[in-house]
C-alpha cells in the first residue's frame, strides 16, 4: 500500500513536472485548439470578405497550421501593433501578419524562417504626375505607421531631405484614402495589395516599385520557444514542397508563379 | 502565462525624442485651449443672449462637440473635409478639431459660470454708468472666469490626454512617436510604459502652474 502511494505520488510528480516543461507545441496540441493572430487590414493577404467572416492568404496557412497538428483554428483579429503584445502575452499561439523578419524586432520575438516575401510598391493620386521613383522627389510620400515600407522610405527621406513631406497614418486603408483624397501624393504599400485598391479608387494608379530590398516575412512566436519555432520553419518548407504555397498565393495574389523564398546567396 | 524579458535600454535611447514629442502635445493642447476658451466664450454668449441662427450655431456646435466621439470630430476634419479637396496637415487637424472639442465643452463650462453670477452685478455695473463692453469685461467675466476656473485646467488635461488621438490621423505628438519606435522594435510594453509616465508627469505639471496661477490670480 505504502509503494502503491509512493509510485502514485512520483507518477503524479514525473507528470507535474512534464506540464512545467511544456512548451507551445504541447499546449496546441493539448488544448486541441491553435490561437492565430492575423492581421485583417491588408487584403489580400488577411481580411474579411462578403459575409464578414476572416479570409486571405494569411488565414488559410493558419488553417494549415492547424490541420498539421490536427487541432482547430482559432481565428484573433488583431492589429499591425498588437502583433507582439498577443504573442508575449499567449494570447495567441503564433501570428501571421505579413511581420518583416528585421533584426531589431528579432530582439524581441521568435521569427520562423520566410513564409512570404513582398516588394514594395507605390500606389499614386491620378493628378500627382509620378511615374518612376525619381518623381517622387518634392511629392508627399504616405505609408502606414511602422510597416517596412516606413522604415525604408524615411532612410531616403533622410538623403533628400525630404522627412517634412511624409505622413503616417494608422492602417494600410487610411494611407490609400489619403492619396485617393490628396492629401499624399503617392502611398506606399506592398506589390500585393496594388492590383485591388487602384481597382477599388478611380484616382488611384499603380506606382514605381521601390528600390529596397524585397520584404522577406515570417511567422512570428515566442523567441525563447526554440521547438516551436523549428516546427514552424519545418511547416513553411512542407507548405512549399507540397506545392500548398503556389496554390494559396495564386489564389489570392494572382500571380502566376510564388515569389521564390530563397535568398539568393544565403544558405539557411 | 506573460513569458517576457523587459529591456528598457532602447526606449531611454529614444527618450529625447520622446519628450520632444512631449512638448508637441503640449503646445498643441495649449495653442486648442486658447482658442478653445475664446471660441467657448463667444458660443456661451451667443446660446445664451443672441436669438436666430448665431444661436443655432452655437447650440448645434456645442450638442455636436459634447455628444460625438472626439475621434469622430478628428476624422471629420481629417478625412471628412478631405473629401471635399480640403486638405490639412495632420498638425492643423488636430488642432481644429481638439478647439472644436474644447470651444463645444468650455462653452457650457462657462454658461454655468455666467449663471452663477449674480444678474444683479451687471445691473450695478450698468447703474455705474459702464456700457454693456465695460460691465462685461470688468464686472462679469473676471467673475465668470474665477467659478469655471478649475474646470478650465480639468478641460486642459482633457486636452493634452485627447491629443493621442492624433496617432490614429498620421500626427506624431507624444503617443504617435511611441508607437513609432514601438513598432520598430517591437518593445511595447516598454515604450507604452515610459509614455504613461510622460502623460502623468505632463498632467502634474499642468495642475501644478494651474495652481500656482490661482493663488497669484485669486488674491484677495
Amino acid at each position: 500500500m505504502k509503494f502503491q502511494l509512493s509510485a502514485l505520488l512520483a507518477a503524479a510528480g514525473i507528470m507535474m513536472s512534464a506540464q512545467t516543461y511544456a512548451d507551445t507545441l504541447d499546449n496546441v496540441v493539448d488544448r486541441g485548439t491553435l490561437r492565430c493572430g492575423v492581421v485583417l487590414d491588408f487584403p489580400p493577404i488577411g481580411y474579411r470578405d462578403a459575409n464578414n467572416q476572416p479570409a486571405g492568404f494569411d488565414v488559410e496557412y493558419c488553417q494549415d497550421l492547424a490541420k498539421s497538428l490536427e487541432v482547430e483554428a482559432e481565428i484573433m483579429p488583431v492589429t499591425w501593433s498588437e502583433r507582439l503584445p498577443v504573442i508575449a502575452t499567449g494570447r495567441a499561439d503564433v501570428v501571421f501578419g505579413a511581420t518583416s523578419d528585421t533584426l531589431a524586432r528579432a530582439r524581441t520575438v521568435g521569427f520562423s524562417i520566410p513564409y512570404a516575401i513582398y516588394f514594395s510598391q507605390g500606389v499614386v493620386n491620378a493628378k500627382s504626375g509620378i511615374s518612376t521613383f525619381e518623381d517622387i522627389q518634392g511629392k508627399r510620400v504616405a505609408a502606414a505607421l511602422g510597416t517596412m515600407p516606413e522604415q525604408e522610405w524615411l532612410k531616403i527621406a533622410e538623403q533628400w531631405g525630404e522627412t517634412n513631406l511624409y505622413q503616417s497614418y494608422q492602417s494600410e486603408n487610411e494611407v490609400f484614402l489619403a492619396v485617393a483624397q490628396g492629401k499624399a501624393d503617392i502611398g506606399l504599400t506592398t506589390n500585393t495589395a496594388v492590383k485591388a485598391i487602384t481597382q477599388q479608387y478611380d484616382s488611384l494608379d499603380p506606382g514605381p516599385r521601390m528600390p529596397w530590398t524585397p520584404d522577406y516575412t515570417s511567422i512570428v512566436g515566442k523567441r525563447q520557444d526554440i521547438t516551436w519555432l523549428n516546427y514552424l520553419n519545418l511547416f513553411v518548407t512542407h507548405q512549399v514542397r507540397s506545392g500548398r504555397y503556389n496554390e494559396l498565393w495564386s489564389k489570392f495574389v494572382g500571380a502566376d508563379q510564388a515569389p521564390e523564398l530563397r535568398i539568393p546567396g544565403v544558405l539557411y | 502565462m506573460f513569458d517576457y524579458n523587459f529591456h528598457w535600454r532602447p526606449v531611454l535611447r529614444t527618450l529625447p525624442d520622446l519628450i520632444q514629442a512631449g512638448l508637441t502635445t503640449l503646445e498643441v493642447a495649449t495653442l486648442s485651449m486658447v482658442i478653445g476658451i475664446l471660441l467657448g466664450l463667444c458660443l456661451a454668449l451667443a446660446r445664451m443672449n443672441m436669438t436666430g441662427p448665431l444661436k443655432w450655431l452655437a447650440v448645434t456646435w456645442i450638442e455636436l462637440a459634447r455628444n460625438t466621439p472626439a475621434l469622430f470630430q478628428l476624422f471629420f476634419f481629417g478625412f471628412g473635409l478631405g473629401a471635399i479637396g480640403i486638405n490639412l496637415t495632420p498638425y492643423t487637424i488636430i488642432l481644429a478639431g481638439l478647439s472644436f472639442n474644447c470651444a463645444g465643452y468650455l462653452a457650457e463650462n462657462f454658461r454655468g459660470g455666467f449663471q452663477a453670477v449674480p444678474d444683479t452685478q451687471l445691473k450695478a455695473a450698468r447703474c455705474l454708468g459702464m456700457n454693456a463692453w465695460q460691465a462685461y469685461t470688468r464686472i462679469v467675466i473676471p467673475q465668470v472666469f474665477r467659478v469655471v476656473y478649475h474646470p478650465i485646467t480639468n478641460q486642459m488635461v482633457w486636452a493634452v490626454l485627447m491629443s493621442s488621438l492624433g496617432m490614429l490621423i498620421g500626427f506624431r505628438e507624444l503617443s504617435g512617436e511611441t508607437q513609432f519606435f514601438a513598432s520598430r522594435t517591437f518593445r511595447i510594453f516598454e515604450y507604452f510604459a515610459v509614455t504613461a509616465v510622460l502623460y502623468y508627469v505632463i498632467v502634474k505639471l499642468i495642475l501644478a502652474v494651474s495652481r500656482l496661477l490661482a493663488m497669484r490670480l485669486f488674491r484677495y
